[in-house]
């Protein structure tokens, strides 16, 4: 691929609601083309590509079809594999949605149709790319905090509804939704593996036949311990979606990262709320610009299918220790 | 923490501090001048020479069981701080001794009485989230520095795990009952110098999840915070945001930086009204609301917590 040309880029779905703040991404970069959007759903394809003023292709292969370089696949976490072989067939580099799948098999198969062909496949944690967290890193690589001893997380939200609590497509709810982000945060900041995951499941914010609220306690394979919930624990009426938020204890001191701390406090008697509006770097633009840098100068991706795994492991033997009642080691 | 008891002892119109007792006697002298009290160095001549109708232990917490044991064999009522003893069968021991004796047993755990975490269970119990779902409460501040250092001897003290957060397993239990199992990683055993850190998930019979952080390792100071999800909406409280005063002194002479001190003042110490219910029950005969079951039940969550860092498996409490 030649340095400086445009990379021309389609959405695969848009089920999932960050495909709007990708999209937006893709129209704002500089070195992508935003070219078109295909759907299962037609007629959504149809209202997105009008919305962002782009091409509607009829089905996948037509868009698979045509000139583009990459797609984004943002469609149902069950669909990923499915979406991910079709691109790779078609040798479209990939972006996909997290969680890698809904299943070890299915994610160990998009990682293996990756390493047969000749695309570059990346996973969207765009969280890696938000500076505060950059400089979490940073901090704790310079060994100011001395020997990192534990961490604590939240990644807690309102419950997104629709297909996220349909456990069939979203292989699950809260946990499956939620834990990734933070096991990704947490493996690049310890270096570590997880070794070690207990969790505590349940289902008694919305009593669905889906999981909302999750504690899980993880052991690294350098001897950090860390929990994460990842509850669907913010009410309807709370002022934002949810937060991201990691603690770090070391040796010689402590950190607090608040990822969307940076924001307005809005009270609207037009809508009789109190809302948050976040005015910090919004991390999807250098994730798109991450992948598209990678295709363009022919680098390897930031963020692997290998890590997509890993962070499902935790989600999934979270879920296996809610049922055993019992820690569940990963390593064995 | 027996000067802050003693502090509120003298304050109040029904109780008469009458002596002061301290293995190092100066200590104990020092504190009685001030209260104008006799001062005591072995808790045997306190119990035989004075005549008092309480005795407050505030000594380091694995000695609670042998003084809670002298105590209740001279027949005296017995104020025992957090947590009540080190061991789960040292309370139950405890609690059979003050019985058969006839005494009150009151452990003090004194977070009931403070005034946000008595709202917030008041705000709980009344149903203003709907039904409690999921819990997270923190405790952090520097490592505590007690005389001879004895937190620091952590199987004495039992470390973040027993003394500190053992504030929250009981304001937990006060809110959400019995709890059913306990899973739960520290730095205890880790030896660590002057670090203590641990995470505690606990889950409730009425199935409440609370997740419980516990840390001596924060350079910054104190704060506390709490969250309860509940099906109708969220409680969210932190003591850093609940700071009706902030006081900011510019720098004087030698000193480089200003400095900030945040307060939130409030007209009665939590811990004078802790022991005030105290005395007063003592006077009118009522049960206290804490309970030495209340006190012997969060040793046993410390405990299970402790036994699960160790195995890296969950505990469940029969």
């Amino acid at each position: 691929m030649e340095k400086g040309k445009l990379i021309k880029i389609g959405i695969m779905s848009f089920a999932h609601m960050h495909a709007h703040g990708y999209a937006a991404c893709l129209k704002k970069l500089p070195n992508v083309e935003f070219v078109g959007i295909a759907d299962d759903d037609e007629s959504r394809a149809k209202q997105m590509a009008k919305q962002y003023g782009v091409r509607a292709f009829d089905s996948y292969e037509e868009m698979l079809a045509s000139d583009i370089d990459a797609v984004i696949v943002t469609s149902e976490n069950a669909n990923h594999r499915r979406h991910v072989v079709l691109a790779a067939q078609s040798e479209k580099h990939v972006l996909c949605e997290k969680p890698l799948a809904t299943t070890k098999q299915d994610a160990e198969a998009i990682v293996e149709v990756v390493r047969r062909s000749k695309i570059k496949f990346m996973m969207a944690f765009p969280c890696r790319f938000h500076p505060a967290f950059k400089r979490l890193c940073e901090t704790v690589e310079s060994g100011a905090l001395g020997k990192l001893l534990a961490m604590k997380g939240t990644n807690q939200g309102q419950c997104p509804g629709g297909w996220f609590t349909d456990t069939k497509l979203a292989g699950g709810g809260a946990v499956i939704d939620h834990t990734v982000h933070l096991v990704d945060l947490m493996r690049v900041l310890t270096k570590a593996e997880p070794a070690r995951v207990y969790a505590e499941v349940d289902n008694r914010l919305f009593g669905g036949d889906f999981d909302d609220t999750g504690v899980i306690t993880i052991d690294f394979t350098n001897n950090v311990f860390a929990s994460i919930d990842s509850s669907w624990s913010r009410p309807k009426s709370y002022p934002f979606w949810g937060n991201v938020n990691l603690e770090v204890i070391g040796t010689d001191g402590v950190a607090k990262m608040e990822m969307f701390a940076q924001k307005i406090d809005i009270y609207s008697d037009k809508t009789g709320r109190h809302t948050y509006e976040y005015w910090g770097d919004d991390v999807n633009l250098a994730l798109i610009d991450s992948f598209a840098r990678s295709i363009a100068e022919g680098k390897p991706v930031e963020i692997t299918g290998e890590d997509g795994i890993k962070a499902l492991e935790v989600a999934l033997a979270a879920y296996e220790s809610a049922k055993s009642r019992e820690a569940v080691d990963l390593l064995a | 923490m027996g000067r802050v008891h003693a502090d509120a002892y003298v304050q109040m119109p029904n109780a008469e501090l009458v002596a002061i007792c301290d293995t190092k006697l100066e200590a104990a002298q020092r504190l009685a001048d001030k209260y104008s009290v006799r001062a005591f160095d072995n808790v045997k001549s306190l119990l035989t020479d004075v005549d008092v109708d309480l005795v407050d232990i505030c000594t380091p917490t694995h000695t609670h069981f042998d003084y809670i044991k002298a105590a209740a064999a001279a027949g005296k009522n017995i104020c025992c701080e957090k947590p009540l003893t080190r061991t789960t069968g040292q309370a139950m021991e405890a609690l059979r001794l003050c019985e058969e004796a006839g005494v009150v047993l009151f452990p003090a755990q004194v977070l009931r009485w403070f005034p946000e975490f008595r709202k917030m269970h008041d705000l709980i119990v009344s149903g203003a989230i709907g039904t409690p779902v999921v819990a997270r409460t923190s405790r952090c501040s520097a490592y505590p520095r007690g005389t001879d250092d004895w937190f620091a001897d952590m199987k004495n003290s039992g470390g973040v795990v027993l003394d500190m957060i053992i504030h929250d397993y009981d304001w937990l239990r006060w809110c959400f009952g019995k709890v059913k199992c306990v899973y739960a990683r520290g730095l205890y055993e880790r030896n660590i110098p002057l670090t203590d850190y641990a995470l505690v998930t606990l889950r409730f019979e009425s199935g409440v999840i609370a997740h419980v952080e516990g840390n001596w390792a924060r350079p910054g100071g104190f704060v506390a915070t709490v969250e309860v999800a509940g099906t109708e909406g969220l409680l969210s409280y932190s003591s850093t945001e609940s700071v009706p005063l902030t006081i900011e002194l510019k720098a004087k002479g030698e000193q480089k930086a200003g400095v900030t001190v945040p307060e939130s003042p409030v007209s009665q110490s939590p811990y004078y009204l802790e022991l005030e219910h105290l005395v007063n029950c003592l006077e009118s005969g009522c049960r206290p609301e804490v309970s030495a079951e209340d006190g012997m039940e969060a040793v046993r969550i410390g405990e299970a917590a402790l036994r699960s860092i160790s195995t890296g498996q969950p505990v469940a409490l029969a």
